[in-house]
């Protein structure tokens, strides 16, 4: 293991690099890659890598990249590319065709606001726009996070048990450009963390269609085998989390990362780098007596329910950030939680730092002096932090 | 420790790279780091930040920096209240500037201020591109001493990003750091005012406002390109002084006439030149490490040939100076012209019957013919040059001319002839080379017969070797010492000699003639090259092997020297002028008998330096022609190859070798058309083609009647159409 300054976008591509490396005894690595502002670094490094069996292809678009990822997965290669904001909406349609294929293939998605008109920093809304195509997400919160997720989410994905693609979330710039001092493990650590991948499914010497035609019984089936495999997602995560541990001796975080949670009137729910943020305001809080706490929910797909469901169990207020905005409803990770707090509870949405702007202490010390103010949630709060 | 640190420069300064290499810095001492910059806004020129934090704990703060410990300024025209807020007062501000601290401390005097000149230090170790200096390796040298982190931190953190090539303009810059003063007390405007963006919750979101038009970008500059004419490498190496870069692009956009005017500010022999120079202009071409030289010699001779440009001379405005020129070569043809164009009186004394000297007497008609010749003295002599041919001087008639004449130009040329003082070198059938050639010229001389040698290499050597075989001789062999490489001879000449059957015996030098009165045999020796010489050609060593060549005639072409006769004992040469007992009278000297150079190119040039400094020397307006330095022509790296398509050089006609030998008619009838002219690059020279309108990323370089306008409001000094000129016609300033 060595430290190393580098960018969230370079410990990405380092991560799939081990990766690729640690299945060369198998069906090697295959990725498809098509650069967009704030990924591009990503790939420009995974290009640059030494990967002695397999090929990073620079294709013409995000469709085709994706395309190339289910190609190489289904011949049983492990695969990997990258993109944010239009380029995964462009890639839409394969995103969901990756996901109903039940191909291990990982995403690193740079969170990077929609656009016209055009933004580049950083919002949800990207990939939270891909949240029914059947893959696990994560949301990051530091770079050292960001590269042990995409490591671990080869693991996952590959499960027997599990069979999904898995999207590995990081907010623009905040992270994929800021560079910080990042442990890169050994290929050696690599190699007993991940074995070669064995897809069931792969394509051998006998033709055979995929993806032919479904009669709705047969989708019926389809889609409870999905759902099934997602429910499992929860315990194997658990299980790799151990294993993680004793391959670098690190744990991953939870799929729900809790904070001064123990006696919190207030609890602030938020996603990625705004969780940094929140801890700041919170030990602030604390300081001034105020009891509040937090949650960073790092595993959006699958929902963790319960884990939610027990961290807000006789909480009075809630807050949820949402650095996202669904037009007609508020924001998207609000829509998702609100029935999961205590019955009776303030469960406000706030929609803060969408387009990018630099969510500050004294931001979220608003939102808690706002929501403590609340008997009952209103409509989503629209808060401005941007420059 | 905990510390936040925010840097100011302009997109393309590398202040993001800054930013990292002061966190490397910090990583040394085994701190935590954090590097960011902004991102989107970092179009070439504009402002834009960049941090870093450091801190004994791992960093969780995701935020801009608001309240930095440290602050550095890349490019001051950035500073101002919005760029050092939330900077507490004692807080570091370093600025790259050549201002020192106290420059600054009116201003900013609640801070500790430090200067550097990292954009001069980087400039001289050339860093950045051939358009824009990037100074962030070097100003992060000068932070490293400001806060008082060893030398060897520096070391150590450039290896770790790999800038390990930047390092000594980091260490320059650690050593040459000025540190202000510390701010005494705390000044009454101390309260650091809060960040704006403050604010808590809005009720209501405010109606974004338009963004903004009509944004000056122009104040982002910290360069501005300009139009700027370089010196194009024909131009350096012509010793005549000709604009050839400016006869090309003449020719080629206006046509000969035109083209013949920019000539004949410097050149009254376009035909003659474009068919005997050695063309030195060639050898500098930049095109030359491409498809090959732009063939100008022969585009010259197109412009003399076709150009029907008479030439006028204005009576000079006050006392019309008389200066006698002697000789007629080509140094006193060129010193008689300057002098009648600036409207002076030259008349030119000449040995011979007939003006021209050495081009007429030495060069033979197929290479010069004499109708070409005889036209552009006439030209010459259209000025008004007076001419008296015929007249032989000596010392004393040299002295009785500067009586009579303002000042008087010796321009004789190479006269004295190299005798070879080897045995048998009297025999009759060996003679001069020289004399051969004029008696060929001018006389009318009979023919030879059978095998003649010629001893040398230069062009008089290959001069009498093809002369002697249009007058008759069976074979001919040139002897010469050195290998072909190293012949002096125009290498043209040198192919078409031996089209033409002369052959060659290399490395072999003669050490005796034998024969029973007239020479039958030459000995020769054979020679090995040793290091090389003051001339940077390889010093022959003659070895004892000898073999015998049975010949008919040996012609002797191993050199001239300049005639000293006409000058008297002790006199001496400097600054082309004659000085006799510590005084200087008005004796000038010009050509290959002050210089000995031995081109027709050189002798105009030194002509024209002769005519130029006699008229200054008499206080008459005259600039004195100065070679242009080529160490200052553009370089091949200024050149866009890319830009050009690939098209061999064109050449003129030759006539068939059996044909040539067979009389003295011109052998090269020239190019077709000037088409060549196309293929000249223009170094350093606009020719307005739109690359720098076409590439300007703001669309903001217009088309104006005389070449481009860049609308300062705009440029952002990004350097973009500096760097695209496919011919270094531009360049960046700080101005």
């Amino acid at each position: 293991m060595t430290m190393h300054m580098i960018s969230a976008n370079h410990a990405t591509a380092a991560a799939a690099a081990l990766a690729a490396r640690a299945n060369r005894s198998g069906r090697g690595f295959c990725s498809g890659v098509y650069p967009i502002t704030p990924q591009t670094e990503c790939i420009e490094r995974l290009c640059a890598e030494q990967i002695p069996k397999g090929s990073v292809v620079r294709v013409e678009s995000e469709h085709s990249a994706m395309a190339v990822c289910m190609g190489g997965a289904l011949s049983g290669a492990r695969t990997f590319t990258a993109s944010s904001s239009n380029g995964l909406a462009y890639m839409a349609e394969n995103v969901f065709a990756a996901g109903f294929y039940r191909l291990p293939i990982v995403m690193m998605a740079v969170n990077r606001t929609l656009g016209p008109p055009w933004n580049i920093w950083v919002d949800h809304g990207d990939t939270l726009m891909l949240r029914d195509s059947g893959w696990i997400q994560f949301y990051c919160e530091d770079n050292q996070e960001v590269h042990d997720t995409t490591l671990l989410a080869f693991r996952l994905a590959e499960d027997e048990e599990v069979l999904l693609p898995v999207m590995v979330c990081q907010d623009a710039f905040v992270l994929s450009h800021t560079m910080t001092m990042t442990d890169i493990p050994d290929q050696e650590a690599v190699d007993r963390f991940l074995p070669e991948l064995r897809l069931p499914h792969r394509l051998t010497d006998t033709p055979r269609v995929v993806g032919g035609l479904d009669f709705p019984h047969q989708t019926e089936v389809h889609r409870k085998q999905h759902l099934d495999a997602m429910g499992r997602v929860p315990g194997v995560y658990a299980r790799i989390q151990d294993e993680f541990e004793r391959c670098f001796g690190r744990r991953p975080p939870d799929p729900v990362v809790p904070y001064r949670m123990e006696d919190a009137d207030l609890v602030l729910v938020s996603m990625g780098t705004t969780a940094s943020t929140v801890r700041t305001a919170v030990d602030e809080a604390r300081a001034r007596g105020v009891k509040a706490g937090a949650l960073r929910l790092r595993m959006f797909r699958p929902l963790p329910e319960r884990a939610i469901r027990e961290h807000l169990a006789g909480r009075k207020r809630v807050a949820i950030l949402d650095r996202d905005s669904c037009p007609g409803l508020g924001g998207i990770v609000w829509g998702e939680l609100r029935g999961l707090a205590a019955p009776g509870a303030v469960v406000q949405n706030y929609l803060i730092g969408l387009g990018g702007g630099d969510i500050r202490p004294e931001h979220v010390r608003g939102v808690l002096d706002d929501l403590a103010s609340r008997d009952e949630s209103g409509e989503p709060h629209f808060m401005e932090a941007g420059a | 420790m905990n510390l936040e640190i925010r840097l100011h420069g302009r997109g393309g300064q590398g202040g993001v790279t800054c930013a990292k290499i002061l966190a490397a810095l910090y990583v040394t001492l085994g701190k935590s780091v954090q590097t960011f910059g902004d991102y989107a806004g970092e179009r070439s020129g504009a402002p834009v930040r960049a941090y870093t934090r450091v801190d004994d704990r791992p960093i969780t703060n995701r935020n801009k920096v608001y309240r930095p410990d440290h602050l550095l300024v890349l490019d001051p025209t950035l500073l101002g209240d919005e760029t050092v807020s939330g900077l507490a007062p004692g807080g570091l501000l370093l600025i790259n500037t050549p201002d020192p601290p106290e420059a600054f401390r009116h201003r900013f005097g609640r801070f500790r201020i430090a200067t550097i000149d990292a954009t001069s230090i980087a400039r001289k170790q050339g860093i950045g591109t051939r358009s824009v200096v990037i100074v962030n390796t070097t100003i992060a040298g000068a932070y490293a001493r400001v806060v008082g982190l060893p030398r060897e931190a520096l070391d150590r953190a450039y290896a770790s990003i790999h800038l390990e090539r930047d390092l000594p303009a980091a260490r320059a810059a650690f050593d040459a750091v000025s540190v202000g003063d510390s701010p005494a007390g705390q000044p009454a405007e101390a309260a650091v005012p809060p960040p704006d963006q403050s604010v808590y919750v809005l009720p209501l979101t405010r109606h974004a406002a338009s963004a903004p038009t009509g944004l000056k970008t122009g104040a982002w500059r910290t360069q501005v390109p300009q139009y700027v004419e370089h010196l194009a490498p024909c131009n350096a190496w012509c010793p005549a002084g000709n604009d050839v870069v400016g006869f090309l692009q003449t020719l080629l956009h206006e046509g000969e006439e035109a083209a013949a005017r920019v000539l004949s500010e410097t050149q009254p022999l376009a035909s003659v030149c474009g068919r005997v120079c050695p063309a030195p202009c060639m050898e500098g071409c930049s095109r030359r490490q491409y498809d090959g030289t732009v063939n100008i010699r022969e585009l010259e001779r197109w412009v003399g040939d076709h150009a029907t440009v008479s030439r006028r001379a204005e009576r000079a405005p006050g006392r019309v100076r008389r200066i006698a020129v002697v000789g007629s070569g080509p140094a006193g043809l060129a010193a008689s012209y300057e002098i009648a164009r600036h409207g002076h009186e030259a008349t030119i004394f000449e040995a011979e019957q007939a003006l021209g000297g050495v081009l007429r007497t030495g060069i033979p008609a197929y290479r010069l013919p004499r109708d070409v010749l005889e036209r552009e003295i006439d030209g010459i002599l259209d000025l008004g040059v007076e001419a008296r041919c015929g007249v032989v001087l000596d010392a004393p008639g040299v002295a009785s001319l500067s009586r009579k004449y303002d000042a008087v130009i010796l321009a004789t040329g190479l006269a004295s002839l190299t005798a070879l003082e080897v045995p048998g070198a009297s025999l009759e059938g060996i003679e001069q080379g020289i004399r051969f050639l004029h008696d060929v010229n001018l006389a009318d001389r009979p023919s030879l017969h059978g095998h003649v040698v010629v001893i040398g290499g230069g062009n008089t050597a290959i001069d009498c070797a093809r002369s002697a075989r249009r007058r008759g001789a069976e074979r001919v062999t040139i002897a010469y010492r050195r290998t072909e490489q190293e012949m002096p001879a125009i290498r043209e000449e040198i192919e078409e000699a031996q089209h033409e059957g002369v052959e060659f015996q290399l490395l072999r030098q003669p050490v005796a003639f034998h024969g029973n009165g007239r020479v039958a045999a030459v000995e020769l020796a054979e020679v090995t090259l040793g290091d090389p010489d003051e001339t940077g050609r390889r010093r022959p060593i003659v070895s004892e092997r000898t073999s015998r060549l049975a010949c008919d005639h040996v012609l002797l072409a191993a050199g001239q020297s300049a005639d000293r006769r006409l000058l008297r004992l002790g006199d001496t040469i400097a600054e082309g002028r004659i000085h006799r007992h510590g005084s200087a009278p008005n004796l000038f000297v010009a050509g290959d008998f002050a210089t000995g150079e031995g081109t027709v190119a050189h002798a105009i040039g030194d002509g024209r330096r002769a005519a130029g400094r006699a008229l200054a020397a008499l206080g008459e307006p005259a600039t004195i022609f100065v070679r242009p330095n080529r160490a200052e022509a553009v370089p091949i790296s200024g050149i866009h190859f890319d830009r050009f398509p690939l098209r061999p050089a064109a050449v003129g006609d030759r006539l068939p070798a059996a044909e040539r030998v067979r009389s003295f008619a011109e052998t090269n009838r020239g190019l077709p058309d000037a088409r060549e002219a196309e293929r000249c690059f223009s170094c350093g020279h606009c020719t307005q083609c739109d690359t720098c309108l076409v590439y300007c990323p703001e669309g903001i370089i217009d088309r104006t009647a005389t070449g481009y306008a860049v609308d300062l409001n705009f440029c952002k000094g990004c350097g973009i159409c500096v760097a695209e000129c496919p011919r270094d016609a531009m360049e960046m300033t700080t101005s």
